[in-house]
C-alpha cells in the first residue's frame, strides 16, 4: 500500500522480538551475543534445509496436498531441531543461566527466520498500492512463530541441558517438542489439504502457539521445582 | 539426470525463499481482489490556433468516486466514474443552451485566434453540461463508462427490438457529450472505458461506499442543481483574456448567466420542499468520519502515463488510383475524367475509439466497391468506357478537408481541367429513404443539373429519394463543410452525396464515439453503391434516361454485399484519426493494396497537415484499479499495534520481573535506570 502500511506491518512483524528482548531480563544480562550466534546457526540450518529440499523434493505442480512429499518435508523440517540442538548445546555462551539461554537462542532464531522469510516480501509487497490483509496476517504469523520457537527452545533445553528432570514428564516433553517441530507441516496441511483460508490458519497458529507456550511453561516450571 | 536435478534445485531455491509468499498469494486469491486493470482511452488533447482543448492531463492517481455527490464536496482528489447510460439526457438538454454558447465561442475563437493570438479560456465553457462539471470544480479525473456495444473490439452482434429504442437515445447523448468534450478545455484527465464485469463490480462497490458515507444521497440530486445554479454567476467563466477580447467575453458571460435564469426558476419551486432535508444536511462531517471507520477500503485508480507530448507535424496520406478509359484511335485529346472521392480519416473525443463506421467508413467502402465494379467493366476493352475514372481516398477530412486540398493542388493544370465532375461520398451508411446531393454551384448550372438528374433517375428506379442542396461557398471563411467545396474552390464541378441534410460544423459528424458499427446499415451502403455506380455507368456509357440496369442483382456485375460487409467490419475496428496514423500504417497499406487490386497507377501521397491544429500523443492507457486502505485506517492500525506492543511489553515485564519494577521504570529517569541495571 504505502510506506506507512509497510511501517505498520514491519512493526507487527519485528516489534514483538524487540519488545521481548527489552521487556524480559534478557536485556539486563546482555544476551544479544547469544541471539546473534543463534541467528547465524539458523542461517546455516536454513542453507542445509534448502539443499535437502532441493535434492529430495519435486517441484509441486499444483497446490494439492501430497502426503508423501509433505512427510518428507516434515522430516527435513527436523533439520531445524538439529540446528537448535547445536545452538543450545554446542555454542559456548557466556555464563548465562539456562533460563535466559533458551530464550536468547529462541529469540535469535525466530528473528532470523522472520528477517529471512518475511522482510523481502514485505518490502516488495506492502509498499504496493493494492491493499491486502496479507501482510498484517503475515505479521501475526511471525508473532506465533516467535512463540513457537521460544517454546521449542524451552523444550529443547529441557531435553538436552537439564539432567535431573522428573521421569514422568519426559515423554510429554518429547511429544510436545515433536508437535511444535511439525507445526509448519500441520499448517501446510490445513492450508492445502483442508483448504483453509489464511485468516483461519493464522488464527489457528496463534491459538496453538499460546497453548504450546502455556504447556511448555508448565513443563519448564515443573522441571524447575526439584532442582530448586 | 544431474542437470535436471540442478535445474530443479535452482527452481526450488528461489521457490523456497519465497515459499511463504507463494502460499500466502495462493491463499489470498480468494481473500481479496488483486489489482485489476482495464484498458482506457484518453480524451483527445489538441490545440486549435494555440488555444488548448480537450483533456490536458494524462496521468491519474486518485480515489474513485461515483455520483451523486454531496454538493460542495471536494472532488479535486476524486476520479468520478460516470456511466454514460446514466447521464441524464433531459438534464443535458437543459444545458444545451450552454453548449450552443460554448460552440459559438469556439468558432469565435477560431476566427479571433488567428488574428489576435492567444486567448485562454479556463474551466469556464468547457465543463458545462454534466452535473458535476457544472459545479466548476476541478476534479481529480473523469472516467466515462461506455456500453459494450460501442466497443470496436466487440464483434458480436447485439441486435434486438428492445435495444433499438435505447440506441437512438444513446446516440444523441453520445453526440452531445462528445461535442461538449471536444470543445472544452478540461484541466484534468478524462478517460473512456467500456463497461465490463470488473469495472462494474468496482463501480458497484464505490457506489455502496459512497452511499453509506452519505446518507443524504436521495436529496443530492436536487441539491446539486441548487448549488450549481447559484454557483454559476459567481464563478462564471475563468478567463484570463488578453487585450481586445473583453467585449466578446462579457457578452458570452452575460449569455451564460441569462441562460441560467430559467433553470434557477425551475429549481426554486422544488427548493421549498427540500428545505427540511437541507437542514439535516448541514453537518456533513459526522457521516464522513463514520464512513472512514466503516469502510476502510476504497478504490484507487491509477494511470501512469507520461506527460502528453506534442505530435511533430502530423502527416496525412492520400491514396489515389486510376481506371484509364479507352481512347478511340487517332484521338489526340485527353479523355475526360470522373473522380470518385471519399475521405477516410476520423476525429472524435477518444482518438483510439474513433472508428467512424458511418463517417466516413461507409464512403470508403462504397468507393472500394465502385472501384471493384468498374474495374471488372474496364478490364474488358469492349466494355471500357471513354472516361478515365479517378479514385481518391483522402485524409484530413475533419480538418476542413485539408488532405483533399493538398491532393488537388498536386494535380497539374491539364489533369484538373480534364475532370468532368467529382462525386464525393460522405456518410452514406445509415439513411432510410433519402439522400442528399450537396453542391456549391446553383442548381440551374448545366453540370449540376446533369449530375443531379442522372442520380435522381436511378434513385427513382431504386425507390429512394435524392434531394439537391445548394450551399454557396464563402471564400473568406476558412471552414470547408463538404469535401466537394475543395473541388469547387479550384473550379472543378463536384458534388457530395450524403445522408446529412445540413452541413456539419467543424469537428462534427467526423466519426466519433457514437459512430460505431451498430449504427450502420449494410443495406444502406449497398443501395448507395448501386445508386452511384448505376448513375456513373449511365453517364459513361451514355444511357441517360434509359432504364438499363448494368449492375443488376444476380448478374456477375452485381454489387457484392459480403464485400461491403467485410470492409465495413474492418473499418469499424480501425481507429483512423489522421495525426495518429503513421505513414506506413497497416490500415493505409491495406487500403492501398485493395485499391491496387482494382485500379492502376496507385499512388500514395504524404502531406503535412497544415492549419491551426496541434495534437498530443497518448491516446490509450492502462488503468490500474487498486483497493487501498485510507490513511485513517493506517493510523488506526498503528494505534492498535502500538497498544498491542505496549501491552505485550507490560505483560512480559510483569511476568518476568514483577509489577514493582515496571512501576519503578517510570519513576526513575531512563539514563539512571540503565546505570543501576
Amino acid at each position: 500500500m504505502t510506506v506507512f502500511h509497510f511501517f505498520n506491518c514491519a512493526i507487527l512483524t519485528f516489534g514483538p522480538h524487540a519488545v521481548y528482548y527489552s521487556a524480559t531480563p534478557l536485556s539486563e544480562y546482555d544476551t544479544i551475543g547469544t541471539s546473534v550466534k543463534a541467528a547465524v546457526v539458523y542461517l546455516g540450518t536454513a542453507l542445509v534445509k534448502l539443499v535437502c529440499l532441493a535434492t529430495f523434493l519435486k517441484v509441486p505442480e499444483n497446490d494439492s496436498f501430497d502426503p508423501y512429499q509433505e512427510s518428507l518435508k516434515a522430516l527435513i523440517g527436523f533439520v531445524d531441531v538439529a540446528g537448535l540442538y547445536f545452538a543450545l548445546t554446542q555454542l559456548t555462551h557466556r555464563n548465562i543461566s539456562q533460563n535466559h539461554k533458551f530464550q536468547a537462542v529462541g529469540l535469535g532464531w525466530a528473528f532470523a527466520d522472520s528477517v529471512l522469510h518475511r522482510l523481502a516480501p514485505l518490502w516488495v509487497g506492502a509498499r504496493g498500492l493494492e491493499f491486502t490483509w496479507e501482510y498484517i496476517l503475515q505479521g501475526l504469523e511471525a508473532n506465533a512463530n516467535l512463540v513457537f520457537t521460544v517454546s521449542l527452545a524451552a523444550l529443547g533445553s529441557l531435553m538436552w541441558l537439564r539432567k535431573n528432570k522428573p521421569r514422568a514428564l519426559i515423554p510429554i516433553i518429547y511429544a510436545c517438542a515433536g508437535i511444535v517441530a511439525t507445526m509448519p507441516s500441520i499448517t501446510s496441511y490445513l492450508r492445502r489439504g483442508l483448504g483453509w483460508h489464511l485468516p483461519k490458519v493464522v488464527g489457528f497458529e496463534l491459538f496453538a502457539s499460546l497453548v504450546m507456550a502455556f504447556i511448555s511453561w508448565q513443563l519448564f516450571s515443573a522441571c524447575q521445582r526439584p532442582s530448586v | 539426470m544431474a542437470g535436471r536435478r540442478g535445474r530443479e534445485g535452482e527452481m526450488l531455491e528461489s521457490l523456497y525463499s519465497a515459499l511463504a509468499l507463494f502460499f500466502i498469494l495462493v491463499a489470498c486469491v480468494e481473500l481479496c481482489d488483486a489489482a485489476t486493470f482495464v484498458d482506457v482511452y484518453r480524451l483527445i488533447q489538441y490545440d486549435l490556433a494555440g488555444v488548448p482543448f480537450g483533456s490536458r492531463l494524462a496521468s491519474l492517481n486518485h480515489h474513485a468516486g461515483s455520483s451523486p455527490f454531496v454538493p460542495g464536496a471536494d472532488l479535486s482528489r476524486t476520479v468520478v466514474i460516470l456511466p454514460v447510460r446514466e447521464v441524464n439526457i433531459t438534464f443535458l438538454r437543459v444545458k444545451w443552451d450552454y453548449i450552443y454558447e460554448a460552440r459559438k465561442s469556439f468558432s469565435a475563437i477560431v476566427s479571433l485566434a488567428s488574428k489576435q493570438g492567444r486567448l485562454n479560456l479556463g474551466i469556464g465553457i468547457c465543463s458545462i453540461g454534466i452535473e458535476y462539471v457544472t459545479q466548476r470544480q476541478p476534479l481529480g479525473g473523469l472516467l466515462f463508462l461506455l456500453p459494450q456495444q460501442f466497443n470496436p473490439e466487440n464483434r458480436e452482434e447485439t441486435e434486438g427490438e428492445g435495444k433499438n429504442y435505447g440506441k437512438e437515445l444513446m446516440k444523441n447523448i453520445f453526440a452531445e457529450l462528445e461535442q461538449l468534450l471536444i470543445h472544452a478545455n478540461i484541466p484534468y484527465p478524462v478517460y473512456f472505458a467500456f463497461e465490463d464485469d470488473k469495472i462494474n463490480a468496482v463501480l458497484a462497490d464505490v457506489k455502496r461506499n459512497d452511499a453509506t458515507g452519505q446518507p443524504a444521497t436521495a436529496t443530492t440530486g436536487g441539491m446539486s442543481e441548487d448549488n450549481e445554479s447559484s454557483s454559476v454567476p459567481q464563478s462564471g467563466i475563468v478567463t484570463t483574456p488578453s487585450e481586445g477580447e473583453d467585449e466578446e467575453l462579457k457578452e458570452f458571460e452575460g449569455n451564460l448567466v441569462y441562460d441560467d435564469a430559467p433553470d434557477e426558476a425551475n429549481t426554486s419551486s422544488s427548493r421549498d420542499g427540500q428545505q427540511a432535508q437541507v437542514g439535516e444536511l448541514q453537518d456533513p462531517i459526522v457521516p464522513e468520519v463514520f464512513e472512514v471507520v466503516d469502510e476502510p477500503l476504497e478504490y484507487k485508480l491509477v494511470v501512469s502515463a507520461p506527460e502528453p507530448k506534442k505530435l511533430a507535424s502530423p502527416s496525412i496520406t492520400n491514396i489515389q488510383g486510376w481506371l484509364p478509359g479507352l481512347k478511340a484511335d487517332g484521338d489526340v485529346n485527353q479523355l475526360p475524367t470522373i473522380a470518385i472521392v471519399a475521405s477516410y480519416d476520423t476525429f472524435g473525443a477518444a482518438p483510439a475509439l474513433s472508428v467512424g463506421s458511418d463517417s466516413n467508413g461507409s464512403g470508403v467502402v462504397a468507393l472500394l466497391e465502385i472501384a471493384r465494379l468498374f474495374s471488372s467493366l474496364y478490364s474488358n476493352p469492349k466494355t471500357r468506357g471513354r472516361y478515365n475514372l479517378l479514385f481518391g481516398l483522402t485524409s484530413g477530412g475533419p480538418y476542413n478537408y485539408n488532405g483533399t486540398l493538398k491532393w488537388l493542388r498536386s494535380f497539374d493544370q491539364r489533369l484538373r481541367e480534364s475532370i468532368d465532375y467529382a462525386i464525393c461520398l460522405n456518410s452514406i451508411g445509415s439513411w432510410d429513404n433519402e439522400l442528399w446531393i450537396h453542391v456549391s454551384k446553383p442548381p440551374d448550372n448545366a453540370y449540376v443539373k446533369q449530375v443531379f438528374e442522372s442520380f435522381s433517375d436511378v434513385a427513382e428506379e431504386l425507390g429512394v429519394k435524392v434531394g439537391l442542396k445548394h450551399k454557396k461557398i464563402n471564400i473568406s471563411n476558412p471552414r470547408v463543410a463538404w469535401e466537394h467545396e475543395q473541388f469547387s474552390r479550384l473550379r472543378v464541378t463536384a458534388a457530395t452525396l450524403s445522408e446529412l441534410s445540413v452541413a456539419p460544423e467543424l469537428l462534427e459528424s467526423t466519426g466519433g464515439l457514437y459512430d460505431s458499427r451498430h449504427f450502420v446499415n449494410e443495406t444502406a451502403v449497398f443501395r448507395s453503391v448501386k445508386l452511384v455506380a448505376e448513375s456513373l455507368a449511365r453517364h459513361i456509357y451514355g444511357h441517360q434516361g434509359k432504364n438499363i440496369q448494368i449492375f443488376a442483382d444476380g448478374s456477375n456485375l452485381a454489387v457484392n454485399p459480403s464485400y461491403i460487409q467485410s470492409w465495413l467490419d474492418l473499418l469499424s475496428r480501425t481507429p483512423r484519426v489522421a495525426p495518429f496514423l503513421s505513414k506506413a500504417d497497416p490500415f493505409i497499406m491495406a487500403l492501398k493494396k485493395e485499391l491496387a487490386e482494382h485500379t492502376v497507377e496507385v499512388n500514395v501521397q504524404h502531406e503535412v497537415l497544415d492549419g491551426m491544429f496541434t495534437f498530443y500523443d497518448s491516446m490509450k492507457a492502462r488503468l490500474n484499479i487498486y483497493q487501498v486502505a485510507s490513511v485513517t485506517f493506517d493510523l488506526l492500525l498503528l494505534l492498535v499495534l502500538g497498544s498491542y506492543l505496549i501491552l505485550l511489553f507490560s505483560f512480559l515485564f510483569i511476568t518476568t520481573r514483577g509489577l514493582d519494577d515496571l512501576i519503578s521504570l517510570f519513576r526513575r529517569p531512563p539514563s539512571r535506570k540503565v546505570k543501576t541495571a
